[in-house]
């Protein structure tokens, strides 16, 4: 076998490392945005899902034009002014989640009439475990959701994710059996995510619908 | 040859943490069979053409160097050209790194082999996987959820109607332990040669 001096072992392992490295950033670098559309046409889809419309990626973008519209929450939180997204569709609010599942972010968006009636959810998460936690980003899931309430008696209240959830009250939706960390996580991104979206949501629900289309350009919609 | 006799899954019985992963669905297995061919295939022949000059002492660092950069590569290219099939796939893509028959074809034939060959044994080796895969695939979805490549084929031929249901447990990962045992069977009475004393 020949014999290779250190030098020589120490140099071939620096050279194939760079020459791996400038590869990978090469390709990286050039598929960037390809790859940062494909991420942005997979929300547009997830939020289309939220109120109702189910586009493939092709028609993602042209129906998310025609039924959504993106605005700026501004809060105060502590003296830092926080701009916190939302999106306006036909029927009222889309408002965005972010948590923390058991392995890994989870996310979500839920559409609202103005009476805080929830007209439909979708999740999705990074990593749950397939078949426990990553259940949340299923259809029968998310469709419990459809018909709870965030408000109750005029006051914001969360939908919480219990064991066996009573099926005819507003804020309760059945918790995943297996998937209690995760189902936990979601409980607490609701309640945080209505807590940050407070003065949206309580300033919407007591405006009337007239007075609410007047903010945004109808012919969207058409 | 790595097709039949000295295939990698079913004789071998390398890479089958893959295979249990990726085959509920058609095409993504048929994706990651791809992916695999090719990241077998060129590290293969990237390694054999730079044998000669791989020390010894770190031939395995180098190798694996070589096979994660190119399952980087692929990585990338799906999740910019196929990125809900690389949804799907999420943490198989990456882990084509550890999977044994790679690293086993490098360390057993692309070191000692001309590029050539290497190239032809990388390729042989990839589509011994994937004539696994797919046909796994295959399977499983056709009877665990009544559509192939998608299409709902049960659906269509009016079975449901006439009272067929599809069978949950072909969609889950100990199915497909199941059916590659079923294949290593079949393949070992068809050939005598294969069996153990």
């Amino acid at each position: 076998m020949k014999k290779f001096s250190n030098k020589y072992i120490f140099l071939y392992a620096a050279i194939l490392v760079a020459v791996a490295a400038v590869t990978l950033t090469v390709v990286s670098v050039s598929l960037k945005p390809r790859q940062l559309r494909n991420q942005e046409i997979e929300r547009k889809q997830m939020l289309l899902r939220a109120i109702g419309i189910e586009a493939s990626a092709a028609e993602a973008e042209e129906q998310y034009g025609l039924n959504i519209t993106e605005d700026t929450l501004w809060t105060d939180n502590d003296g830092v002014r926080q701009a916190l997204p939302y999106y306006i569709f036909r029927e009222g609010v889309v408002l965005p989640f972010r948590g923390t599942g058991l392995w890994g972010p989870i996310w979500g968006y839920i559409a609202v009439d103005e009476d805080l009636t929830v007209k439909g959810a979708v999740f999705d998460h990074k990593g749950e475990t397939p078949g426990l936690g990553g259940e949340i980003a299923a259809d029968w899931f998310a469709h419990q959701f459809v018909g709870k309430s965030l408000l109750e008696d005029g006051v914001l209240s969360p939908i919480v994710l219990k064991k066996h959830a009573n099926p005819n009250s507003p804020h309760e939706v059945d918790a995943i059996s297996g998937g209690t960390m995760t189902s936990d996580g979601v409980t607490q991104m609701l309640a945080d995510g209505v807590e940050s979206y407070r003065s949206l949501l309580e300033a919407f629900s007591n405006v009337s619908e007239s007075e609410f289309s007047d903010d945004v350009d109808v012919e969207e919609y058409e | 040859m790595p097709f039949s006799r000295e295939n990698p899954i079913t004789v071998q019985v390398l890479g089958i943490c893959s295979c249990l992963a990726v085959t509920a669905q058609l095409k993504p297995a048929v994706v990651m069979a791809v992916s695999v061919t090719v990241v077998v295939a060129l590290a293969n022949l990237i390694i054999s053409l730079i044998r000669k000059t791989i020390p010894p002492r770190i031939r395995i660092i180098v190798q694996l160097v070589v096979v994660s950069m190119l399952v980087v590569l692929v990585d990338q290219v799906l999740k910019a050209y196929l990125y809900d099939v690389s949804k799907q796939l999420s943490v198989f893509v990456g882990l084509i790194i550890t999977n044994c028959i790679v690293m086993g074809r490098l360390e057993a034939f692309a070191m000692s082999h001309s590029p050539l060959e290497s190239l032809c044994d990388g390729v042989g080796n990839g589509l011994g996987y994937s004539v696994i895969l797919v046909s796994l695939g295959f399977i499983r979805e056709l009877f665990g959820s009544g559509s192939l490549w998608g299409y709902p084929v049960c659906e269509k031929l009016g079975l449901y109607a006439a009272g067929y249901e599809n069978n949950g447990l072909m969609v889950m990962p100990p199915m497909a332990l199941i059916l590659v045992g079923v294949i290593i069977w079949i393949q070992r009475s068809r050939n005598k040669d294969l069996q153990e004393k």
